[in-house]
């Protein structure tokens, strides 16, 4: 599907607020047309339930758009069901957080609502605070050690996944498990290698959080020094003093660059430009003198450094480089281009470097006490001893091993094929892990006892209405929160991860999307400002649409956009937090963006003329595309 | 005291900090001698001042009026002190120092290449400008003058200032720099800038204190209204260290202060109506005064408030600067409430506290 002008234009109101400036009620919500039934799609305990009517409409819910920006497939529950979990434990029952417990979550007409659980009892934050301090502190005092060791138990991790394989099952027992007596057959390893899939992305997703919320936990306390020391110190000059200049999710882009320059030194720069299909470039560069050469670089630069989703890993629909190598290679012919121009490409790591040191020694200066400089220094030391962690471990997780997994649930996707399940290996993804196994146990019985089994028939047409009602969905636009505002905003993870803020409530209160009109408010994440049309994005398979100079209006921008941003004239989100990566990536590329705008691609269709202001956060709507 | 010089250019040796140039105008040599664009001019010394009140035989009066000033007595002598104001406009000028300064406003016509070069007239008092006390606007200053004549009268308009109302009373409650600072006058003579736009800037934010941030203020035409207070003027704050504008408050203006050749005065004018709601400055020139804030502050290494002015040319030109006094005088308030390690502050802060329990926002002036 390519993304047209037309399209978001059918997407239904999100309904408004109540005039007592509470959030809708999430019971309240219409289901949208032709979803009728959409509750199917998702297990008991992901839904509202009218039992607890009370409970559910005194929480706070808000829409995680930022991980989840269209309605979950029945599968991918599997990311959220897992930090639902494991991001909620470590606050809850291990460290323990002592003003925060889990963070909850409810998927409403497909999209995913979370409401952070807060701890306000003052005995019970004491006594939490006990254990807190001891086990917190050993993580902190021992970080880099403990590190080390998280990096060899998420590669080793990602090995095991590596392992797992799903073949059809065959007709006939191979001799050798006969001969070699093991006991167990085919069945069992095809039942086994999906408990293994599961268990190990389970695994992944708890090692995911094992340090995250301390990493983010003294990112917090630094960034409130310094803002109380430097009332309205923006979050882009906290990110420049804290983050790596060379963390891992640069590093893909490096790659290109790296063999951008080599087809320069080889002279197959030619052979780069004159094909746009991938395909056909990699056969042409295999037959160029030299290519050879190329080729090897590139086939070491894919391992692992192509694993890299274009989306924030969490669905699996979002394309992957090494599986889709338009978006690397959209990049490669740009740089090729430039070093032809006599461009320098290389990321000036020195210059960035030393400016970041001027920025830290100059707001240092400014502090009024030696004291204040020491406690500046102390957490300085210890967020960017944990920032290595907080940065990369998005590369080790969400990318190269929640790519891999979405390739392995393809591979069994193609054993329900090869024995008639489905018509296409996407067709899985709309049944829920659990239903997996059922139809997987269904597929051993008819294998095993030669009766077709049921699954033949039965997830056809399961599978249609599913998919008829989750394009229903996608037509339909969250409101950003339901339920019961807090009055306090506490917990670390909501005011860290989400920008989530009492003043984001207010705003949030305040705004209705209807009526939001022609000037749109964010945060301002990157200096600068452009006028230009706007590409709206709601899907990452359409990023391939945006067009040189246009403005990329989208839910949130994953790092691993990087490549479209030395098109785009500018780039507007609807959410992101102080952690989202478009900042960085807008500055490094020296483009204007707002972030946190809440309802951009609600408001703006593809083809309106906006004007981007990254100085003042604003989204002006200039002129509206013809309908 | 009569060989020291009577007129003192800005970019003369020995004019950077000298004494002779009151605190205003010694600021600005020194600024000059720096490097930094400010209007050419020159001072009309507190030697020359000192000479012109023995020569008229003014000496004792003026000694009079500010003990009486000191013991808070104005009010008893309002006739003595009338009556010396009009002699200061009266008394005839020593006839070497009327030509030193006919001479030397010739000079600037040259310079300048303009006959009748418009000027203005500004009082740099001795005691004005120090580090404690800024004195700011106690003195007079007399805008867009033409012509040696008029420059005459108005170098005895701010002789005269010194006995006005506000200068003596506040120099009576500002004892300590009274007491140290003396009670000589000089005149500056310095070129207009014809400005589009102007104000002042404050290196630090006059709001909460914070250093790092530059506050601009600023509004079309000269800058007497910001100064004066008639006219709000927009406000630009800026990121000390990263040079990034924080905030932008443009506000509507409807007057400006300029020249009017009809009154042969500067004056509150209407203002074109397309520059109403435009800001008067655009970005990349709060940018340039803002690095020229920073540079003026670590060339002087304290907290600085800062007068400017674009001209119609888009050049920006210092007109004054000053120690910032409100909030340098204060003693630093530490953040941190307890020293402790950082995992600590960290261990702190997701129990509920907070690092920095001093909040530089919420502190009053």
């Amino acid at each position: 599907m390519t993304e047209t002008p037309a399209s978001g234009d059918t997407r239904q109101p999100a309904a408004a607020a109540p005039p007592n400036r509470g959030f809708p009620s999430p019971f309240e919500l219409p289901t949208p047309d032709g979803a009728e039934g959409w509750e199917e799609l998702y297990p008991y305990y992901c839904l509202i339930s009218d039992e607890r009517r009370a409970m559910e409409e005194g929480k706070f819910w808000f829409f995680d758009g930022m991980h989840n920006p269209e309605p979950l497939y029945p599968f991918d529950t599997i990311m959220t069901e897992n930090w639902w979990v494991a991001a909620s434990q470590m606050a809850s029952r291990v460290w323990p957080i002592p003003v925060a417990m889990g963070i909850d979550q409810r998927l409403v007409n497909g999209y995913i609502y979370v409401s952070p659980n807060s701890v306000t009892d003052p005995d019970q934050i004491a006594a939490r605070h006990e254990y807190f301090a001891r086990r917190a502190g050993h993580y902190f005092e021992n970080w880099d050690e403990i590190y080390g060791n998280w990096v060899e138990k998420a590669k080793d991790c990602i090995a095991r996944l590596n392992q797992i394989e799903f073949r059809p099952l065959p007709e006939l027992e191979p001799e050798e498990t006969v001969f070699g007596h093991r006991g167990v057959y085919s069945s069992h390893d095809l039942l086994s290698a999906y408990n293994r899939l599961i268990e190990n992305m389970l695994e992944m997703g708890s090692y995911h959080f094992e340090m995250l919320n301390l990493g983010y936990g003294a990112y917090l306390t630094f960034r409130e020094f310094c803002q109380q020391a430097f009332p309205g110190i923006t979050d882009r000059t906290l990110t420049q003093i804290v983050c790596g200049i060379d963390n891992l999710l640069l590093r893909p882009d490096d790659k290109v660059r790296e063999l951008a320059e080599l087809a320069i030194q080889r002279d197959l720069a030619g052979v780069v430009l004159q094909h746009d299909d991938p395909d056909a470039m990699l056969a042409a560069m295999a037959k160029a003198e030299g290519g050879a050469e190329w080729l090897e670089a590139f086939e070491a630069a894919k391992e692992p450094w192509f694993h890299f989703s274009t989306g924030v890993g969490y669905d699996h629909s979002d394309p992957v480089w090494i599986d889709d190598l338009r978006l690397p290679f959209i990049a490669l012919r740009g740089y090729v281009e430039a070093l032809q121009r006599g461009e320098d490409i290389r990321r000036p790591l020195e210059r960035l470097l030393a400016e970041r040191q001027r920025v830290t020694e100059e707001y240092r200066a400014l502090l009024p006490t030696d004291q204040d400089r020491e406690a500046f220094d102390g957490l300085l030391a210890l967020t960017c001893k944990v920032f290595p962690y907080v940065e990369d471990h998005n590369f080790y997780v969400e990318h190269w091993h929640h790519t891999i997994f979405w390739s392995k649930v393809r591979e069994l996707a193609d054993v329900f094929v090869a024995h008639d399940f489905f018509d296409d290996r996407e067709d899985l993804f709309y049944l829920h892990r659990h239903e997996v196994y059922d139809a997987l146990y269904d597929l051993l019985i008819g294998w095993a006892t030669g009766t077709p089994p049921r699954g033949e028939v039965y997830w056809r047409p399961i599978v249609e209405r599913r998919r008829r009602i989750r394009d229903s969905l996608c037509q339909w636009t969250p409101p950003p929160a339901l339920g019961t505002p807090p009055s306090v905003v506490t917990e670390p993870i909501t005011i860290m991860l989400w920008g989530i803020t009492e003043k984001t409530i207010e705003e949030w209160l305040g705004v209705d999307p209807a009526a939001a009109g022609d000037v749109l408010r964010g945060v301002p994440a990157s200096a600068g400002k452009v006028t230009g049309p706007a590409r709206v994005i709601t899907r990452t398979e359409n990023l391939y649409s945006v067009h040189q100079g246009e403005i990329l209006v989208c839910r949130i921008t994953a790092p691993s956009w990087a490549t479209v941003f030395g098109r785009i004239g500018a780039a507007v989100s609807d959410v992101g937090g102080m952690m989202a990566h478009t900042a960085i990536i807008s500055r490094e590329y020296g483009l204007p963006a707002v972030v946190g705008v809440g309802f951009a691609t609600a408001t703006i269709r593809t083809g309106d003329r906006v004007e981007v202001d990254g100085n003042e956060g604003t989204v002006r709507v200039l002129e509206r595309a013809a309908p | 005291m009569t060989d020291d010089p009577h007129i003192l250019w800005l970019g003369q040796e020995g004019a950077p900090g000298n004494p002779l140039l009151g605190g205003k105008f010694a600021s600005l040599a020194e600024m000059t001698a720096a490097g930094f664009a400010v209007p050419p001019g020159f001072g009309v010394t507190t030697t020359a001042y000192r000479v012109f009140m023995a020569h008229a035989g003014l000496d004792d009066k003026a000694a009079f009026v500010r003990e009486a000033a000191r013991r808070s007595a104005l009010a008893d002598i309002g006739s003595a002190r009338a009556r010396l104001v009009e002699a200061i406009g009266a008394a005839p000028m020593p006839e070497k120092l009327e030509t030193a300064i006919r001479r030397n406003y010739a000079i600037l016509e040259e310079r300048t290449a303009r006959a009748g070069v418009p000027v203005a007239v500004r009082s740099s008092g001795e005691a004005e400008d120090l580090a404690d006390a800024s004195f700011a606007g106690q003195h007079d200053t007399y805008l867009w003058i033409t012509g040696a004549d008029a420059v005459l009268q108005n170098i005895r308009a701010c002789w005269a200032s010194m006995f006005g109302d506000t200068a003596l009373s506040y120099r009576a409650g500002g004892d300590g720099a009274v007491a140290a600072g003396g009670d000589g006058i000089c005149v500056g003579v310095q070129q207009m800038v014809e400005a589009r736009a102007a104000g002042v800037m404050f290196t630090l934010d006059p709001l909460n204190g914070d250093r790092s941030k530059i506050v601009t203020e600023a509004c079309w035409g000269l800058g007497e209204g910001v100064v004066k207070g008639d006219v709000t003027p927009g406000r630009f704050t800026v990121d000390k260290v990263t040079l990034e504008i924080v905030q932008r408050e443009i506000v509507p203006q409807s007057e400006e202060y300029r020249f009017d050749p009809a009154s042969g005065a500067v004056r509150l004018m209407p203002l074109a109506p397309e520059r109403e709601h435009a800001a008067c400055i655009d970005d990349d020139e709060a940018l340039a005064l803002a690095t020229l804030a920073k540079r003026i502050e670590g060339h002087r290494g304290a907290a600085q408030d800062i007068e400017w002015a674009i001209g119609a040319d888009g050049d920006v030109r210092v007109l004054q600067v000053r120690p910032e006094t409100v909030w340098s005088q204060r003693e630093s308030t530490t953040l941190v409430s307890e020293s402790r390690s950082a995992v600590e502050h960290v261990l702190a802060r997701l129990s509920g506290g907070r690092v920095a329990t001093a909040d530089p926002g919420q502190r009053e002036p």
